[in-house]
């Protein structure tokens, strides 16, 4: 403790305690000095012996300061009070070499906090290892769930859900809420507990049992303002009165954190939708003590006896290699490749950053030989040297690290606003103190990486040396291999990004030119849903033909249609069709087909193009003959090259026994997914078997820019009833841009990190073949002055920068063979080996590579042998 | 003359010092005097040891004038520099007992 104090006061108290020192000193010398003189010397000789008794008062200091303990700290403050002063000196180095650190330092940062809030960030699930989920997800009937829980030794506990928009009325809004229905035993699997009241009981998801709902944190906060008391209380909750029976805690979700409250599942046995309807997801939590081999033997037994017991299309078919999921996997696992591949792609931006400044820093420690050389001709060992080089990077990793952490910070919500983010993931993602933690190793690690070239030029005496024998300075030598290896490393890195980035833009040049189906211009998508208590079919279908009406009659709007599921977002429900004149196609071989309700005019609106036959009219009405139309893949893949026209299909979405005539064939639209088949889809007319649903996407045509009318059909929808919600607002357009997200998204940051990597690349080859010239200088002049033609000097030094390029692309080249792999999941259309994107990357960086040794190779060139001679 | 052992050094300040409070080029004649100009005092240590013994809190240290009314820095023995140069003086003795016998033990086998 006194050592410490000791110490303190001593670094603090640094200069007053070598002038003490010195004087001391100085006494010392006066009184060796007198005592010699009485011995007989002169003044002269007796001052200079003193002197050489007493050693070199530089020296003195230096070892007394060791002994007083605060040697390391004295020196560590000086190093850095040089090192900031170098680094000022030098405003445009620093200023280039701390920004590119801080690009690194600061996009690693943010992707770092991105991946550790979404893989490494425990989910608000009690041993989220334990829970699993089933295979085949949203395909499970009420009726399976109630069988196969009672088969399921394996499990502590087993439930059900799915995921629903609900309308829940407040005094001041009415607003549509992603809502979770689930059995009773969702929150007991989870364990979960609630922050107010409780969770579901035993016999809630039963026919007959009170209607509950439990709230997240932000519902109960922004909708009832926090209500202490909501427990218990009813509220109208998709039409109908409905308790309260508890609040979750903040920090609680499930499955994604879009999900804003919880209801019981209805699980009545009587139900048809119990018995038909596959809609939900098994979530399970395994039991504490079981083994894989258990369980594997139980999902086994239950897929045999769900086998025994349904009968499964083929594509659908449970029985058939049963598995679980862990929840983590299951809720983001496909994020996994993307992050990793941003991750992997910052990090050698990082690493690439690093070596240019370790490059620039070789660059200037040539123009600091003098410096150095003085201070090792002053007694600096290597060893003290090399503290300032590593206290120099280290101060400028800082700087970075600072730096790059702001930037991180300021534009964290950007980046992941630009992730391919979906469900509401993003509500999870926040910056936290962990972010400085990261940022100060990144620092620390890069500024020790970047120390590391020169330190070890230092410690085999070079620059030492090269001060005392400048001239001497040969040619390619183990130094030489150094800064080869440098550009052999940019080089490689920056080929891997670029080719990356080559593989995604044509990836989106190929997404952008497949055919969607329909045209988005001037379309907008309104979300329309009614309250299913409070309003009869009647009153509902009245209402949709009263909203379209007025909504035609808006300035600038020429069509309008109405459709259940809109083409390219929603997806849609698949159901298995009966094809009358196809019947071995019967039962379990029943082919697939999207279903889809639309008025006469929503092909119109949404520009989907009649290949065949007609569309729907007004007469298509619930009393006039059933019709239907089909999708190019339908039509071709029931009837091959015969018309499918006057055919007859199972009517309506599949419930009814009815048949209904293909009157029509559409060009295929994508249904969720631009890329890939499109699959088999029939739509039937709205007024045969939709009419008087709840929900419903109006689109409407229009001249105009369809966001201009978002506001005004807002008004119009509440207008023609008050208990009516409108939910999203899209443009077409931008459904298309969102489809698209993913690979034009990751093409934007690879695309960044590409460019990145290639400036870096380049003015790190630049950087490092100019170091080059300028040792030559006087050896090149000689030349000259010989007689050497310039060209040749030219030569050898493009051929000499080139030979470490063409390696480093080879070898770029080569891991981007191996890695492009991981991208593959992000490509369409283009191979991970696509030799037209690896050949341009390879090119760009030829290039890029080329130019950065020509500029000082003319220099080179250029040099005047007598400048070269006479000049430093 | 010679240099002083190396390790004893310490030990022969704090010795000086135990006398009275006295100036580092002080303190290197007073170990040559004493050492009946056996030793000769290594200049070049004796700043870095005060320091040491400074540091270890053996020694304080405070300016004031000599004799002829010269400003110098004195050093003095604090008490756990006492009990240091008590402890070093036992295990002195104890070392250079027990290094004599066995030089004695050599000389009187061969």
């Amino acid at each position: 403790m006194r050592g410490i104090l000791h110490r303190m006061k001593a670094v603090l108290m640094r200069r007053s305690w070598e002038r003490d020192v010195s004087e001391e000193l100085r006494f010392h010398l006066e009184m060796e000095t007198r005592k010699l003189m009485q011995e007989g010397l002169s003044e002269a000789e007796a001052h200079r012996e003193a002197k050489i008794r007493l050693g070199g008062e530089e020296l003195m200091l230096e070892r007394a300061r060791e002994e007083r303990g605060t040697a390391f700290w004295d020196r560590t403050l000086q190093d850095l009070r040089f090192g900031g002063r170098v680094l000022l000196r030098a405003p445009v180095f620093t200023v280039v070499a701390v920004l590119t650190l801080a690009l690194g330092i600061g996009g690693t940062v943010a992707l770092f906090s991105v991946v550790q809030g979404l893989l490494l960030r425990p989910l608000p699930v009690e041993e989220e290892d334990q829970v699993v989920t089933f295979w085949f997800d949203y395909s499970w009937r009420g009726s399976e769930f109630d069988f196969a829980r009672t088969r399921l030794p394996a499990f502590e506990s087993v439930a059900a859900y799915s995921n629903i928009g609900l309308t829940l009325h407040t005094d001041q809004e009415s607003l549509r809420i992603p809502t979770t229905v689930a059995s009773a035993e969702l929150f007991d699997v989870l364990g979960a507990r609630p922050l107010l009241g409780q969770t579901f009981r035993a016999g809630d998801d039963r026919p007959g049992a009170e209607r509950v709902i439990i709230l997240s944190y932000a519902v109960w906060q922004q909708q009832y303002g926090g209500d202490p008391d909501i427990i218990g209380k009813r509220v109208l909750a998709g039409g109908e009165p409905t308790t309260v029976l508890g609040v979750m805690p903040r920090e609680f979700y499930f499955p994604t954190p879009n999900m804003k409250a919880w209801m019981p599942l209805d699980l009545d046995p009587a139900s048809s939708q119990y018995r038909n309807n596959g809609w939900l997801v098994l979530v399970g939590r395994v039991g504490k003590d079981v083994t894989e081999a258990q369980l594997q033997a139980n999902l086994r037994s239950l897929g045999t006896e769900l086998g025994e017991n349904w009968d499964y299309p083929e594509q659908w078919d449970k029985s058939r290699n049963p598995f679980v999921t862990p929840l983590r996997t299951y809720l983001v696992g496909d994020l996994r490749p993307i992050l990793a591949v941003l991750l992997g792609a910052v990090g050698m931006i990082l690493v690439m950053a690093c070596v240019n400044v370790a490059a620039l820093l070789l660059v200037r420690s040539a123009d600091r030989i003098g410096e150095m050389s003085l201070r090792t001709a002053l007694g600096a060992g290597r060893g003290r040297l090399a503290r300032q080089v590593l206290t120099e990077s280290l101060l400028l990793g800082l700087l970075a690290g600072g730096v790059g952490v702001s930037l991180a910070w300021t534009s964290f919500d950007v980046l992941v606003a630009s992730l391919p983010l979906t469900m509401g993931l993003e509500e999870v993602l926040s910056l936290d103190w962990t972010v400085l933690v990261t940022g100060l190793v990144l620092a620390l690690a890069s500024g020790s990486l970047i120390a590391l070239v020169p330190i070890r030029r230092l410690l085999r005496g070079e620059l030492a040396e090269a001060g005392l024998v400048r001239r001497s300075q040969g040619g390619v030598t183990g130094r030489g291999k150094l800064h080869a290896s440098l550009v052999v490393s940019e080089v490689l890195l920056s080929v891997v990004l670029a080719s990356g980035a080559a593989l995604l833009i044509r990836t989106v040049d190929r997404i952008r030119n497949v055919e969607v189906g329909l045209d988005p211009v001037g379309v907008l998508a309104v979300d329309v849903s009614l309250p299913p208590g409070s309003m009869s079919a009647q009153e509902r279908a009245q209402y949709f033909d009263v909203l379209v009406e007025r909504t035609r009659s808006l300035p600038g709007v020429s069509v309008v249609g109405l459709i259940n599921r809109l083409p390219v977002r929603d997806g849609g429900w698949q159901g298995s069709v009966r094809v009358e004149d196809r019947p071995e196609l019967d039962g379990a071989l029943r082919p697939n087909a999207y279903w889809r309700a639309v008025t006469p005019d929503a092909f119109e609106a949404l520009g989907v193009e009649l290949v065949e036959g007609r569309g729907f009219e007004s007469t298509d009405r619930g009393d006039a003959p059933q019709v239907a139309v089909v999708n190019e893949t339908f039509a071709r893949r029931m009837w091959g090259e015969e018309s499918p026209l006057g055919r007859r299909i199972g009517a309506g979405n599949g419930n009814t026994n009815g048949w209904a005539e293909v009157v029509g064939v559409v060009r295929n639209v994508a249904v969720d997914d631009l890329v890939g088949e499109v699959p088999m889809a029939r739509y039937f007319p709205w007024d045969q078997g939709n009419r008087g649903v709840e929900y419903a996407v109006m689109v409407l045509k229009t001249g105009l820019y369809p966001t201009s009318l978002t506001s005004v059909v807002r008004n119009l929808v509440r207008e023609v009833d008050s208990r009516a919600t409108v939910g999203r607002v899209e443009t077409m357009s931008s459904v298309l841009d969102q489809a698209m997200a993913e690979p034009l998204r990751l093409r934007f940051f690879l695309g960044l990190f590409s460019i990145l990597g290639i400036v870096l690349g380049t003015v790190g080859v630049y950087g490092i073949v100019s170091f080059g010239v300028q040792r030559r200088r006087s050896e090149m002049g000689i030349r000259l002055a010989l007689g050497a033609e310039p060209f040749w000097l030219l030569r050898e030094v493009v051929g000499g920068g080139m030979i470490p390029v063409l390696l480093g692309v080879g070898g770029g080249l080569v891991v981007s063979l191996l890695t492009t792999t991981l991208l593959a999941g992000f490509l369409y259309g283009v191979e991970p080996t696509d030799p037209v994107s690896l050949g341009a990357a390879g090119l760009a960086l030829l290039s890029a590579g080329g130019l950065a040794t020509l500029i000082p190779a003319s220099r080179a060139a250029r040099i005047h042998p007598a400048t070269a001679l006479r000049g430093e | 003359m010679r240099d002083i052992l190396r390790g004893t050094l310490d030990l022969l300040i704090l010795r000086v010092l135990a006398l009275e409070p006295m100036h580092g080029w002080g303190i290197s004649e007073r170990i040559e005097w004493m050492s009946g100009e056996v030793f000769t005092v290594n200049q070049g240590s004796l700043y870095p040891a005060l320091q040491r013994l400074l540091r270890k809190g053996w020694v304080s240290s405070r300016w004031n004038r000599t004799e002829e009314n010269r400003r110098a820095r004195y050093y003095e023995m604090t008490p756990a520099g006492r009990r240091q140069l008590q402890e070093e003086e036992t295990r002195w003795a104890e070392t250079s007992a027990a290094v004599n016998r066995v030089l004695r033990l050599t000389e009187e086998k061969s």
